[in-house]
């Protein structure tokens, strides 16, 4: 089981600033849309270096052939 | 961490559902609910000494329901008198009067109370809507500077 966890800070006129963590690679996109849906506007996005890990769903295989 | 993201919110709601984030934005800059009226009769009496400011909260939008069109909310604090009302165009707005206060001191106390609204209407559906989601509250906390901050855990098979 994968535990996500978000940190949503509401500044005094209601902007959302939201850290999204425990989510590798572009899941992280559907939450941001999740949350575009509920608040509004998406102002900024910054990824961090997770991002760019492969998915959580994603099956590296390596083979070698001689 | 993977991304952080900044949202500027809109408010599209019925007239209930910002009536509470308006109480509870009052409660939290002190001022006191006053009754709330249903006819446009119902305003205050502007004197020459009584200034008066006019704010439209920006992205909002109030749905009319079964509710009437004219319904109002007003708060009291310290001789400042605001009112929360819809306006022609269905936008959220707020007046704000109050005798022996300049205009800049008006609009300062509307700004900080729209944008406190705002906060709270923001507050309450993220609440609710991650609730329903099966995500967990596990903290919520206020700052120093009035920022409320939620830690929110979403476990997934």
């Amino acid at each position: 089981m994968n535990v996500r966890e978000y940190e949503i800070t509401i500044g005094p006129t209601g902007e959302v600033e939201l850290h999204i963590d425990g989510i590798k690679g572009k899941g992280c996109l559907e939450v941001v849309k999740l949350f575009e849906s509920l608040v509004g506007e998406v102002r900024e996005v910054r990824h961090t270096s997770a991002f760019y890990e492969p998915d959580d769903d994603v099956v590296i295989r390596n083979e070698q052939h001689h | 961490m993977s991304a952080v993201a900044v949202f500027a919110p809109i408010v599209i709601a019925s007239w209930p559902a910002l009536g509470a984030a308006v109480a509870s934005a009052a409660t939290s800059l002190g001022f006191s609910l006053a009754d709330q009226a249903f006819d446009s009769a119902n305003q205050n009496q502007n004197t020459e000494t009584t200034q008066r400011v006019d704010l439209e909260i920006p992205g909002s939008e109030v749905v009319l329901g079964t509710l009437g069109r004219d319904q109002r909310i007003r708060l009291v604090r310290d001789g400042v008198e605001a009112t929360f009302a819809r306006d022609a165009r269905g936008r959220a707005s707020v007046c704000v009067t109050g005798e022996g206060y300049s205009e800049e001191v008006l609009r300062q106390i509307g700004e900080e109370l729209s944008g406190r609204m705002v906060q709270h209407y923001v507050l309450q559906k993220l609440k609710s809507e991650l609730d329903a989601r099966g995500m967990n509250l596990v903290e919520e906390t206020v700052d120093e500077n009035q920022a409320i901050r939620l830690r929110v855990r979403h476990w997934q098979n």
